[in-house]
């Protein structure tokens, strides 16, 4: 089922920024650089936010200027202070050798991952229902909105060619 | 000619289900007696929990895979393994063996001890070892614990449930053993580095003192059914049989190491049982479990609800 499946509304691009989300669901799908900015914005207004990120970038509280090498030392760092359950960590890391080496700025992205009302989840994302997101291991995530990452596998879906 | 993993991965993407698209209350639950409940409550306990450690294997081998399709490959895998844990969770809700909240069953000391091992060092053992180790466990005990389940019960719903988990298991067992195939062509060297690695003590400790009580315990639970243990130890003996058939597989010292327990294994005249599985089953039953200190927060996320809100 693809996009189009879904009931629900979709947001893409930056329509998400300035959205009053207040009493709904929302599914975040995008990769953490682009979910490290959308994510704090959301759980501002919405009922709850699950995110699905769909591959870990990472995280720097702030530009860092210079090396990769160093911003990468401050997201590391940052995670460590930021999250303290090993495993969610985990999640968050990008892999060592196939993963991302940028750095995103998302001051608040972690703090937002740690409220209650918010849940990561890195479950490959395989079909879009009715009411909600399918992912592989088996569970049908309900949401009233969707919003897609600039860059995420789902982008492109349902846009005219 | 090199196997095709992108058609693979694509096989997989193709072939995802979800819990939603069975009808849980559908007739045939009425086919669990009073006494086939209590004879598999544990089992299916076990199960469920070996499901989802198996899960935990396989985001290990995620990290260390050889290429990005294979990762991509495992993350899928990870995620259908947490899917059979979940639905076997559903299978027993729907038997009436969970408590009321619906909360997952207590793993035995072996699976604790398991899960130990694979958060201390899932993440640091070598490819190689991982690699074969996983299918190993993936025939004897899923394969063989699976065969059990769909022998003892006649619920429709049961074997809807085990027609997509087998055929994703399928999958993975064909996948598993072309990534041995293609760590066994890599390069002799590269192969001997990997296996001494592995060899620091407190791993090869780790395994032993994990690993080897826990088929034997699940052979224990399987007796205390009535079961033939034959079946497990036919399971076991695909390993080698699906490992000789390939090209490359034999290069893999881990692959032979593994092959040669195996065989020990299913001997069941060894000495191996007798002076080594079966004592440290009765060993591990004495660890207190608040030694091992609290698993991570994967452990939770097992759940039986098809839909979350």
């Amino acid at each position: 089922m693809s996009l189009g499946a879904f009931r629900g509304e979709v947001l893409r691009g930056t329509e998400w920024f300035g959205h009053d989300f207040t009493g709904q669901r929302v599914a975040v799908v995008a990769p953490g650089r682009e979910a490290a900015q959308i994510v704090p914005e959301v759980v501002a207004t919405a009922r709850s936010v699950k995110v699905f990120q769909e591959e870990p970038d990472w995280v720097v509280p702030m530009p860092v200027p210079g090396p990769t090498v160093l911003g990468v030392a401050v997201a590391r760092v940052f995670l460590r202070w930021q999250v303290k359950d090993p495993w969610i960590r985990r999640l968050l890391t990008p892999d060592r050798r196939f993963g991302s080496r940028k750095t995103a700025p998302g001051l608040g992205y972690y703090g937002a991952l740690r409220r209650p009302d918010c849940k990561l989840i890195t479950w490959p994302v395989y079909a879009f229902a009715p009411d909600g997101i399918r992912t592989a291991e088996g569970i049908e995530h309900q949401a009233d909105v969707v919003v897609l990452g600039a860059s995420s596998l789902f982008a492109k879906e349902g846009l005219p060619a | 000619m090199a196997y095709d993993f992108a058609a693979m991965l694509q096989t997989i993407k193709d072939k995802q289900w979800s819990l939603a698209d069975i009808d849980w209350d559908a007739p045939g639950a009425e086919t669990m007696t009073d006494e086939l409940r209590a004879k598999m409550r544990p089992f299916m306990a076990d199960l469920v929990w070996i499901e989802h450690v198996g899960a935990r294997g396989f985001a290990s081998l995620a990290k260390k895979a050889p290429t990005p399709v294979i990762q991509e490959i495992y993350r899928y895998f990870h995620a259908e393994e947490q899917k059979h844990a979940n639905a076997e969770l559903a299978l027993m809700k729907r038997w009436g063996m969970l408590d009321e909240h619906g909360s997952m069953p207590e793993p035995n000391i072996n699976v604790k001890l398991a899960i130990k091992v694979l958060d201390d060092y899932g993440d640091t053992l070598p490819l190689t070892a991982l690699a074969t180790l996983i299918p190993l466990l993936e025939c004897a005990l899923d394969g063989a614990l699976v065969k059990f389940l769909l022998d003892e019960v006649s619920d429709p719903v049961c074997h809807q449930v085990f027609r997509h988990i087998n055929s994703d298991e399928a999958r993975h067992i064909t996948a598993d053993f072309e990534v041995l195939e293609l760590i066994g062509a890599g390069s002799t060297t590269k192969l001997l580095t990997e296996s001494i690695g592995s060899l620091k003590p407190q791993i090869v400790l780790g395994l032993i003192v994990v690993f080897v009580p826990l088929i034997n315990k699940m052979r224990d639970n399987i007796v205390a059914m009535g079961l033939p243990e034959k079946k497990l130890y036919n399971a076991v003996k695909r390993f080698s049989a699906i490992g000789g058939r390939g090209e490359f597989t034999k290069r893999v010292p881990a692959y032979h190491v593994l092959k040669a327990q195996a065989a020990m294994i299913v001997d069941r005249s060894h000495v191996y049982h007798r002076l080594l599985a079966d004592p440290m089953v009765k060993v591990t039953r004495l660890i207190p479990a608040r030694l091992l200190g609290k698993p991570q927060s994967w452990t939770e996320e097992i759940t039986h609800e098809p839909v979350a809100s």
